[in-house]
């Protein structure tokens, strides 16, 4: 009679929280998957703005996907893709977790710098972008106003093609490297006490309890904020619609800067719905990879 | 029985508040017909229409017709616009027909034609002329059989400018007339009392085309009709070399990135010395409070290549898009905004250069705004426009599939310049992506 009882609580309580979940599931996937259903099958159309008898199109609906094969130019925009992740990721990462260890101190100037830190990633994208349009812009830039003025000639670095990549990288790293430092921080303000005590007590060195406890102990968040990095990294637009435009050349086109000119620039909405569905199936295939082969972390005990 | 749609309780909502804001009107007819609508105008961030805007006041009290109009970014606004028009709502009554989307949009069906108002005396007073507009503006205006679906506001004449004509008087030179001259007047002042011999925007696919034709090239094989890219020609790499090297040599550092303001701007403050540019962008040189170069700017034609003179020119006009749902009240503004009354005006009280209307052209007041240092720029203008108009020559640019032909063009121009390929590498790669773009339209093209 009790076990009945519970039995029957427990299906309320589940129906109830379906009931509850579900106009949030509804609104979900109307605002993020109807959308996505259509970019999917917009992808198999040749859509184009001007011709819009083209809208339900599927007489050759792998044509978008074939001429991905042969757009050299998306083939460049995905190498300047995968270099600009590498790099923007791991740079974050690193400076984020640098300057994490050195702020998690308890100290009223140090609280303070890191709220000044935090300053680059809470500016709106744009207003970043014109700030290093602004340092990147020789006749106005106080960088290069330094570089002449002790006698070093620093070309244009957007216009260099040595140097537009690590220009927006640069950018880039500035703008999102206290992502990192923010959570890994928060993660540090969790490590037991007892943990880092029992490693002195040990006789463990700072750079051992470092390698052996604080790491361990913040490599889920790590991987967390990584992700997102890489996630975010494949989105990045502003900067490079501002500084570079995608150049000199292709040089800093990235895949989604090469999609949004497909679709605004030139109407091939079917097309840059193609590359669009490319670049997701990427992306979370990346994820899984990285979240299988690395894990979520170790949770020291 | 009208259906409800997402864009009618969109546009509802807009015009809410400014409905009740124009309320009071609606029932104020009598000789203002339309009184009591509001039309919704669009249109790339520009002077022209920001002088306009002050006198809106007087359109709005002439014909009871309340004017939203927005202005945005250059880029901004075609992408929108290309967008709204191609789903033909009604969010917008009236806006620009921008030049190099004016093939696509107009060839579309995206606009009204105009001539239904024009022939209509109606609709229009024989007094307003259209014919008064300048043929080579008009021309983009137009599909194929003739149909006018837009009114000029604006004429782009490509000219060359001068910030500093000291300097190359000084080296016993004046205003190049043909390429040679303009390399030899470059090698001549270049970083003289630190000012670059040379200047340009990144929009290389307008500005390095008329450099293109002077040396006997073209972008496409007779256009409209034939649109087979000639990029990989000799020619267009001889001049793709010959244009990346005038703006690497004698530009200043970082050009490459320069957008058009920033192009002026470096010869307003002194920086920068020649640039072949259109009007607009010439005349602050002579006119803005913040120029440095007031005095010694002077101006002159584009110079001419071994095979001839191109300079660019263009048209930006006002046209109805076919989705507006007040197409007479839209109508009723572009008749006031270019009425010969209301250019006049703007060009008597602002001193603005690049109109369109011959009347006003060839009137003695746009003649006095334009004797700029002494020198009659008004008659420059004209003979630019003419000269388009004339021979057809830029047809190019108005063809539907031009921005993407430009985007390679713009890609190769900057490749050569940064010595990431050579020119003739460049071409061809441009010439392969913009065959395949054009394959990707439909477009046929010719074999081989």
């Amino acid at each position: 009679m009790i076990a009945e009882r519970t039995a029957g609580f427990a299906r309320q309580q589940h129906r109830f929280f379906v009931f509850c979940v579900a106009p949030a599931l509804a609104v979900l996937a109307i605002v993020t998957l109807l959308p996505s259903l259509y970019l999917l099958v917009t992808s198999f159309t040749p859509l184009s703005l001007t011709r819009p008898e083209t809208l339900w199109d599927f007489s050759q609906p792998l044509e978008n996907y074939r001429q991905l094969q042969a757009d050299e130019r998306l083939h460049n925009s995905v190498w300047v893709q995968v270099k600009l992740s590498f790099w923007t990721v791991l740079l974050q990462l690193l400076i984020g977790l640098g300057l994490a260890l050195l702020l998690n101190v308890k100290s009223r100037l140090l609280e303070a710098l890191r709220t000044v830190f935090l300053i680059p990633m809470v500016l709106p994208p744009i207003v970043v972008a014109i700030i290093w349009k602004v340092i990147y812009t020789p006749d106005i830039s106080p960088m290069h106003g330094i570089f002449k003025a002790i006698g070093w000639n620093v070309p244009s670095l957007i216009t260099d093609p040595d140097w537009a990549l690590t220009a927006i990288i640069i950018a880039d790293t500035w703008e999102w490297f206290p992502f990192t430092m923010l959570m890994v921080l928060a993660a540090l303000q969790m490590l037991p006490q007892e943990l880092l005590d029992a490693a002195k007590v040990d006789g463990a060195s700072p750079w051992q309890v470092t390698r052996h406890v604080t790491l361990p102990f913040i490599q889920g968040v790590l991987l967390v904020a990584g992700l997102f990095r890489l996630i975010d990294s494949i989105k990045a637009f502003p900067l490079i619609y501002i500084l570079t435009d995608g150049g000199p050349g292709s040089l800093t086109e990235v895949t989604n800067y090469y999609s949004f000119l497909q679709a605004f620039n030139f109407s091939y909405l079917g097309f840059s719905s193609a590359i669009t569905v490319a670049l997701l199936a990427a992306t979370l295939l990346l994820s899984w990879l990285i979240v299988r082969v690395v894990g979520w972390g170790v949770r020291v005990d | 029985m009208s259906t409800l749609r997402r864009r009618t309780i969109l546009g509802g909502a807009l015009g809410a508040p400014f409905a009740s804001l124009a309320a009071p009107a609606v029932h104020a007819q009598g000789g203002k017909p339309y009184a009591g609508t509001t039309i919704n105008g669009s249109c790339f961030q520009t002077t022209y229409f920001e002088y306009l805007k002050a006198y809106f006041p007087q359109f709005e009290e002439k014909t009871g017709i309340k004017v939203n109009f927005h202005m945005q970014a250059f880029p901004v606004y075609n992408q929108r616009t290309d967008l709204e028009l191609s789903t033909r709502g009604s969010a917008i009554d009236v806006c620009n027909v921008t030049f190099i989307y004016s093939g696509r949009w107009i060839g579309a069906g995206w606009f009204t034609n105009l001539d239904t108002f024009t022939k209509d005396a109606k609709y229009t007073p024989a007094a307003w002329a259209p014919e008064d507009f300048a043929g080579g503006a008009q021309s983009a205006m137009k599909n194929a059989k003739g149909e006018t679906f837009g009114f000029s506001w604006e004429g782009g004449a490509m000219i060359t400018s001068a910030a500093r004509y000291d300097l190359i008087e000084k080296a016993g030179l004046g205003m190049p007339k043909t390429f040679d001259e303009l390399i030899k007047v470059c090698d001549a002042v270049h970083n003289k009392e630190n000012v670059a011999a040379f200047t340009a925007d990144k929009l290389h696919h307008w500005n390095w085309i008329p450099y293109l034709m002077g040396m006997g090239g073209t972008v496409f094989k007779a256009p409209p009709e034939n649109l087979t890219p000639t990029l990989n020609t000799p020619q267009a790499a001889k001049s793709a070399e010959w244009y990346a090297n005038l703006l690497m040599k004698y530009g200043p550092d970082g050009l490459l990135s320069y957008s058009d303001d920033q192009a002026m701007r470096s010869q307003m403050s002194g920086r920068a010395n020649m640039r072949t540019q259109a009007i607009t962008w010439s005349v602050p040189l002579a006119k803005h409070a913040e120029s440095t170069v007031r005095k010694t700017v002077r101006f002159g034609l584009m110079p001419a290549g071994p095979d001839g003179n191109f300079p660019g020119s263009n048209s930006h006009g006002l046209g109805i898009p076919a989705g507006s749902k007040k197409k007479e009240a839209a109508w009723e503004f572009i008749k006031w905004a270019l009425s010969k009354e209301t250019i006049a005006m703007v060009v008597k009280e602002h001193g603005y250069p690049s109109v369109c209307r011959l009347s006003v052209i060839k009137s003695p007041e746009f003649k006095n705004v334009l004797t700029l240092n002494g020198q009659d720029v008004a008659s420059l203008y004209l003979e630019v426009l003419e000269l388009g108009g004339k021979t057809g020559y830029m047809k190019y640019r108005t063809v539907p599939v031009y921005p993407q032909v430009g985007d390679k063009i713009n890609k190769a121009i900057e490749r050569v310049a940064t010595r990431q390929q050579s020119a003739a590498d460049a071409m061809k790669q441009a010439q392969a992506e913009a065959v395949q773009d054009l394959q990707k339209a439909g477009i046929k093209i010719d074999k081989g």
